[in-house]
């Protein structure tokens, strides 16, 4: 088949967005219906983006109106672009399905166009290959999130939403003054030309271009001390909105911030730009595993554990070498499945008993059994138990620090899972040991998809070997500039 | 060369940062986002802006040797759309707090914390 086709991923939720108001007038249920049959259908297609993509291996380049890069946009969805377009869809379709429960409020209409156009943005971040294209889809994710994170339209909601307005502005603006000094000093905004050309540009003009870029991708990506925004939108959010933000808003800023950190590793500044990205990702861990320490609602505390896992992950990014890329994919895998499973069950459990604060979570083992399992089981895999897919990509995470010579972040990584295990087994405590309840019948399709989650993070536990060949490749996709740039059909200008 | 609209765009930029950070009314804030959002896009154009050249519109006298870069001025009308689309969202925001809390003192707007 035409790669052309996968210009779809990005098609297809704009256009679904418009139709949501058609299918309003035919009934109070057909917008939410309409809503998971898109995400199906977005599904599809990235299944088969990522099968053609890894069974060819070959990247699918689609050109906007057949005009050759740098004239024209290009996307790229190589191997890391297909796996993750993957995650985002399939995410996209377990909260479509669980927002059936859990969004009551009205209007139902709107939420399902900002909920299209959140899995575009973040679709488009990942596919695309132009720096301005990726500020555009930037600001459609952070605008619908903006909107989705005031839906439940409380004070608590539109607090959080004004906060993370005012950082995500200020980050929007950085990140458009980076791109304004690269532009300035390059001539283009093709992300292969920019890796082409980027042993010509001006050292110092580089290193700031690229510390504003990252300060400004930092707002969405929730490293510190930019991530103020993430626990207040994390607790206000519609419980499914929380796991989207989680399982792939952040994953695609973080990969941006990757991209065009390791586009320019021609540069000579190229190392003090690493080592600010580490000390941002470094204060992120300890920041946000020290504040999940002293928090009593569940859901802001596994927000904060997320925070604190994306500092992983940009710690692993910053090391600078094939490995760390790796691990740090692998990573984002890992905790992409973890969270969504997490968020999905405490949402739940928020919505069946009114509320996420810890003591609604004494007795959970008696009276949810199959919820309290599943909350187990995500709190067991994000400590780094073995058996349990988080495990893997902590200890690669720790080998490549190893190899590079940072036992400290080494030591950062471990004695952060310490702090963890302190927070998860008092949840787990809670679940399990206190309190006494009546059994609460559970729905059988949430209860489904969070099986079917649990048991991808065991299976994944015990045999790692396939999804870390996939983690690898997708991190090889980031790593090996030079291979992107022979990808790329770049017109003869200007090099 | 350093253009003298580069000055002009960092002090409009520096002038909105002041007023993020230092304001308590949140629309104080939201008028100092927007004079940053100037800013930026003022250096946009400042970079794509040569001496002496006209406008990047093909007619009478103009080949593509005597006119400016028309990419950053593209840019910037993106740019502003986006940065109006983001103002209404805050602003539409700022109601809704003011409906729900009676001030816009951002230093009683605190109801998330820990």
């Amino acid at each position: 088949m035409n790669g052309q086709y996968a210009a779809l991923l990005i098609a297809l939720p704009l256009i679904s967005a418009f139709f949501v108001p058609v299918f309003k007038g035919m009934g109070k249920n057909a917008v939410r219906y309409f809503l998971i049959l898109v995400t199906a259908l977005q599904t599809g297609i990235a299944a088969w983006v990522f099968k053609e993509v890894y069974t060819t291996g070959q990247p699918i380049i689609v050109i906007a109106g057949g005009w050759k890069p740098p004239v024209g946009i290009n996307l790229y969805l190589g191997h890391f672009a297909a796996l993750f377009v993957l995650i985002i869809a399939v995410v996209s379709l377990f909260t479509s399905i669980f927002s059936i429960s859990a969004v009551k409020t009205e209007p139902i209409d709107k939420y399902a166009m900002l909920f299209l156009l959140l899995m575009l943005g973040a679709t488009g971040m990942i596919a695309t290959g132009d720096i301005f294209n990726l500020f555009v889809f930037m600001e459609i994710t952070a605008i619908t999130a903006y909107a989705l994170t005031a839906y439940n339209k409380t004070g608590e909601s539109a607090e959080a939403s004004m906060k993370y307005i005012i950082l995500g502005g200020i980050g929007s603006s950085f990140f458009l003054i980076g791109v304004a000094l690269i532009y300035g000093s390059l001539g283009t905004l093709n992300m292969a030309q920019i890796a082409q050309l980027a042993a010509t540009m001006d050292p110092t003009v580089a290193q700031v271009g690229l510390a504003l870029i990252i300060l400004g991708l930092a707002v969405e990506a929730e490293l510190f001390p930019l991530n103020a925004w993430a626990p207040d939108a994390y607790q206000a959010a519609p419980h499914p909105i929380t796991v989207m933000f989680s399982a792939f808003v952040v994953k695609a800023a973080l990969y941006a911030m990757a991209r065009i950190i390791y586009l320019m590793q021609v540069v000579e500044s190229w190392g003090s730009v690493l080592r600010l990205l580490i000390v941002m990702a470094a204060l992120t861990v300890v920041v946000a595993e020290l504040a999940a320490l002293r928090q009593k609602n569940v859901k802001r505390m596994i927000a904060y554990s997320s925070i604190a896992q994306i500092g992983f992950i940009a710690l692993a990014f910053a090391l600078g070498t094939q490995a760390g890329v790796d691990a740090g994919v692998f990573h984002m895998i890992n905790h992409a499945i973890v969270k969504v499973l997490l968020f999905l069950a405490v949402g739940y459990v928020a919505i069946t008993l009114g509320g996420a604060e810890l003591e609604k979570f004494q007795g959970l083992g008696r009276r949810m059994p199959l919820t309290a399992f599943a909350i187990s089981v995500g709190a067991v895999a994000t400590i780094g138990i073995p058996l349990f897919n988080v495990f893997w990509s902590k200890i690669r995470i720790i080998l490549a620090t190893l190899n590079v010579g940072y036992t400290w972040a080494a030591v950062l990584v471990l004695s952060a899972s310490v702090v963890e295990a302190v927070y998860y087994f008092r949840l787990l405590h809670a679940i399990w040991f206190e309190g006494e309840g009546e059994r609460i019948s559970e729905s059988m399709v949430i209860g489904l998809m969070m099986f079917f989650l649990a048991a991808l993070v065991v299976v994944i536990g015990v045999y790692p070997d396939y999804v870390w060949e996939l983690a690898r490749k997708a991190g090889e996709d980031i790593f090996n500039v030079a291979q992107y740039v022979k990808n790329v059909p770049l017109m003869g200008v200007g090099a | 060369m350093i253009s003298v609209y580069y000055f002009g765009a960092i002090a409009l930029i520096l002038v909105g940062l002041y007023a993020i950070l230092v304001k308590k009314n949140l629309l104080k804030i939201l008028i100092g986002l927007s004079i940053m959002e100037t800013g930026v896009n003022l250096l946009l154009i400042s970079i794509g802006y040569v001496s002496g050249k006209s406008a990047p519109i093909l007619s009478e006298g103009i080949g593509p040797s005597q006119a400016v870069d028309p990419i950053p001025q593209a840019l910037v009308l993106t740019a502003i759309v986006i940065g109006v689309a983001t103002t209404a969202m805050a602003l539409s925001v700022a109601i809704l707090i003011y409906e729900k809390y009676g001030t816009l003192n951002v230093e009683e707007i605190r109801r998330l914390r820990g």
